[in-house]
């Protein structure tokens, strides 16, 4: 099947007026009862079929014993049942012209036993023959915010623009919740594990076709075919950018060898080499997975790393701007357009302000703080601004809370008068549920929620700000010098 | 059309190349070679190196001889045909003296590149994504630094780029010290001419091109091995 036809299939299968929970159960905290609940609380919008031999009636939905006694067609199948029952269940799938298979069914190939390898070759070539796509077995499946459908409870519901592609059901999850703190929406993630039937090329490809995806991001730990992903990933990222996290030390080959080069190799991750070659943007870690998606959510397609930082006072000012250096971005010194305003406005500053600037050091000239971030953000100077809250300001809380809300509504000004992107900091050093009351905490959260809801990306350090940054410049600067240079 | 080298070693079954053969290869895909002749005697080597100009340099033919120079097996500089006659019978003494029993096929002889920049280009398979080029400068910056570049294969004309300023001797290439700057195109145009070829030839296994000599006016290649997988 071409990638093409593959992906319009897929994008059918994704939008099903009807699923069947084979396995569905009454008893809560089974799984056979949570993929119901995630649906009903997701709010799905079509025909919802328990299946389980014996039951009347499951969660008030009409229960079947099979999937051959249903009534009418049914688009997708959600399998919590054993694995020695899935042969089963797949040979009644054609009678009621299922479109797709997801088997949260474990025990497969996973286990490293060979009778598990074998059930899960058999039925992965059962599905095939019969046309089905199969997604898993051994994952959770899809969370498609738009039709109501999801793996997990309180998932935001709000649909979005990115996509996600999780070997591991459990990275899935917790970057939806993540990400989803963070003011990020989704088109659909898949958790796709075993990938006995669709694998993660074909999901690739079709997210890369999905109109409502314009970020990827991915977990894997290993791919079927890499020369396929390695050609699949290359082509995706010249039009979306793809965040990847690679789970799993990839151990080097030691291979005895003839020749330098294939020694040399045989000690090289290859896996850094492909990433960096297809421009797929490489998060080290869940936390940079999250922080990138964020970016990449809210901001537009950035190409210079000429940062103004903005905020905060003495050292922070100092830290920060050594945290942007090292993350790779370049802390110019103050343009000249805004040197030519401060000459002119306050003359006595003109050797003492710089960039980063330090709010404090504003305090009593006749240039306030917020015209000048104006003035800033009407650089040609500058390619974006990390504004970083100056919560260190030493007023009683009245005070403090109106020079920090002045200042975020100063941002928000920023973004809506879209002369410059922005991002802001806020920190956050690990507050506990006694912490989210009091004055300080309480504001920082109130204002990080209503940057966030306004779209600007907002995080927990200039340096995670940064590091985020610099990659997605990054980025958006190899694919235009791909656009430039000819690809082929 | 003249019969590929790779279609007449197919024939034979053979996997490992030395540098006459390798550098055959080499010429076919494109990639400009210091034209090498092997001799089989004192007489031929000397003949081929008045035919192909002086300084000369000689090198061993010996499947049983893996490191050249440090059997002796390598000769440079030798700037008329008396010196290549005595370089041809010390490297016989010093092989046979270190590997009594080496079968030497003979010697190779090509006249001695000067100037440029010594670079290594090669090629291996990763089990994951396949064939991979490497780009490095030559000697001690590839092998004990590893400095090197590596992309998977077929390269873009960007990669290419990206690979000659990725490593970190890459100032060097850009001239150093009042030496003249490397032909960087003529680099790139060599990664592509090979990414394009292997990409046709499964059964290229491994490559190194060490030394590859770039300089102002170009790029050739200096020695070369290869190995083939028939199966």
């Amino acid at each position: 099947m071409n990638s093409e036809n593959m992906s319009q299939r897929l994008d059918a299968v994704f939008h099903p007026r009807s699923i069947a929970v084979v396995g569905a159960s009454n008893t809560p905290n089974t799984y056979g009862y949570l993929f119901m609940d995630y649906l009903i609380k997701a709010g799905y919008r079509g025909v919802l079929y328990p299946v389980k031999p014996g039951s009347e009636e499951i969660m008030g939905f009409k229960a079947y014993p099979s999937l051959k006694d249903i009534p009418g067609d049914v688009d997708y199948v959600i399998s919590c049942i054993g694995a020695r029952y899935v042969p089963e269940m797949i040979s009644q799938c054609p009678e009621r012209n299922v479109k797709c298979i997801h088997l949260f069914t474990a025990r497969m190939s996973e286990t490293g036993d060979k009778k598990g390898h074998a059930l899960e070759q058999e039925i992965a070539s059962e599905a095939a023959r019969l046309g089905i796509p199969l997604i898993g077995p051994n994952c959770m499946g899809l969370y498609h915010p738009e039709e109501g459908i999801s793996f997990a409870y309180d998932l935001p519901k709000k649909p979005g623009k990115v996509g996600g592609i999780f070997q591991s059901g459990g990275i899935a999850v917790n970057f939806a919740r993540y990400a989803g703190v963070r003011g990020v929406a989704f088109s659909k993630v898949i958790s796709y594990g075993n990938a006995a039937g669709v694998n993660e090329c074909d999901l690739l490809e079709y997210l890369a076709w999905d109109k409502e995806t314009s970020i990827i991001a991915i977990y894997i730990e290993g791919v079927r075919d890499g020369r396929r992903f390695f050609k699949t990933l290359r082509e995706v990222s010249a039009i979306k950018p793809v965040i990847v996290l690679k789970g799993g030390r990839t151990g080097a080959g030691t291979r005895s060898s003839f020749s330098h080069t294939a020694s040399i190799a045989g000690s090289l991750n290859a896996w850094e080499v492909m990433f960096k070659q297809c421009n797929a943007v490489q998060a080290a870690d869940m936390d940079e997975l999250v922080d990138l998606t964020v970016a990449f959510n809210s901001l537009p397609a950035i190409t210079g790393k000429r940062v103004g930082v903005i905020g905060g006072s003495g050292g922070k000012v100092v830290l920060s701007a050594d945290e942007c250096e090292q993350s790779g971005l370049d802390v110019v010194s103050m343009p000249g357009d805004v040197m030519d305003t401060i000459r002119e406005k306050a003359p006595e500053l003109v050797n003492w302000l710089g960039n980063p600037v330090d709010f404090s050091i504003l305090g009593g000239t006749s240039l306030n703080p917020m015209d000048f971030m104006q003035i800033m953000a009407g650089s040609i100077g500058f390619d974006f601004l990390i504004c970083n809250v100056t919560e260190e300001n030493p007023f009683d809380h009245t005070v403090w809370a109106q020079l920090i809300t002045m200042e975020v509504n100063e941002y928000l000004r920023v973004l809506s008068g879209g002369m410059m992107p922005l991002v802001a900091t806020i920190a956050n050093p690990g507050l506990g549920l006694g912490n989210t009351g009091e004055w300080h905490w309480k504001n920082l959260l109130e204002r990080r929620e209503e940057m966030q809801s306004k779209g600007i990306a907002v995080f927990d350090s200039v340096r995670k700000a940064a590091t985020a940054l610099s990659k997605l410049v990054n980025y958006y600067e190899n694919r235009k010098s791909i656009g430039h240079g000819g690809s082929k | 059309m003249k019969e590929s080298i790779l279609e007449r070693l197919k024939v034979k079954g053979q996997s490992i190349l030395a540098e006459v053969e390798a550098k055959e290869v080499l010429q076919e895909a494109g990639v400009p070679v210091n034209p090498t002749v092997m001799a089989r005697s004192r007489e031929e080597a000397v003949s081929v190196s008045i035919k192909l100009g002086f300084p000369a340099v000689l090198k061993i033919i010996s499947s049983d001889v893996l490191h050249k120079t440090e059997a002796g097996g390598v000769r440079l500089n030798l700037t008329g045909p008396e010196e290549v006659g005595e370089a041809y019978d010390a490297i016989m003494a010093a092989a046979l003296d270190k590997y009594p029993r080496a079968l030497i096929e003979g010697v190779s002889v090509q006249r001695m590149i000067k100037g440029g920049t010594e670079v290594i280009i090669g090629m291996a398979r990763d089990p994951q994504f396949g064939p991979m080029l490497m780009f490095g400068l030559g000697g001690i910056l590839v092998e004990v630094l590893r400095d090197v570049a590596f992309r998977i294969i077929p390269l873009t004309k960007k990669d290419a780029r990206d690979m000659l300023s990725e490593i970190k001797g890459y100032p060097l290439l850009k001239g150093f010290r009042g030496t003249a700057p490397v032909d960087e195109d003529a680099l790139a145009e060599a990664l592509l001419k090979l990414s394009g070829f292997i990409d046709q030839h499964p059964e290229i296994e491994e490559l190194d091109i060490n030394p590859l000599f770039a300089s102002e006016g170009g790029v050739l290649a200096a020695d070369a091995r290869m190995v083939l997988n028939w199966d």
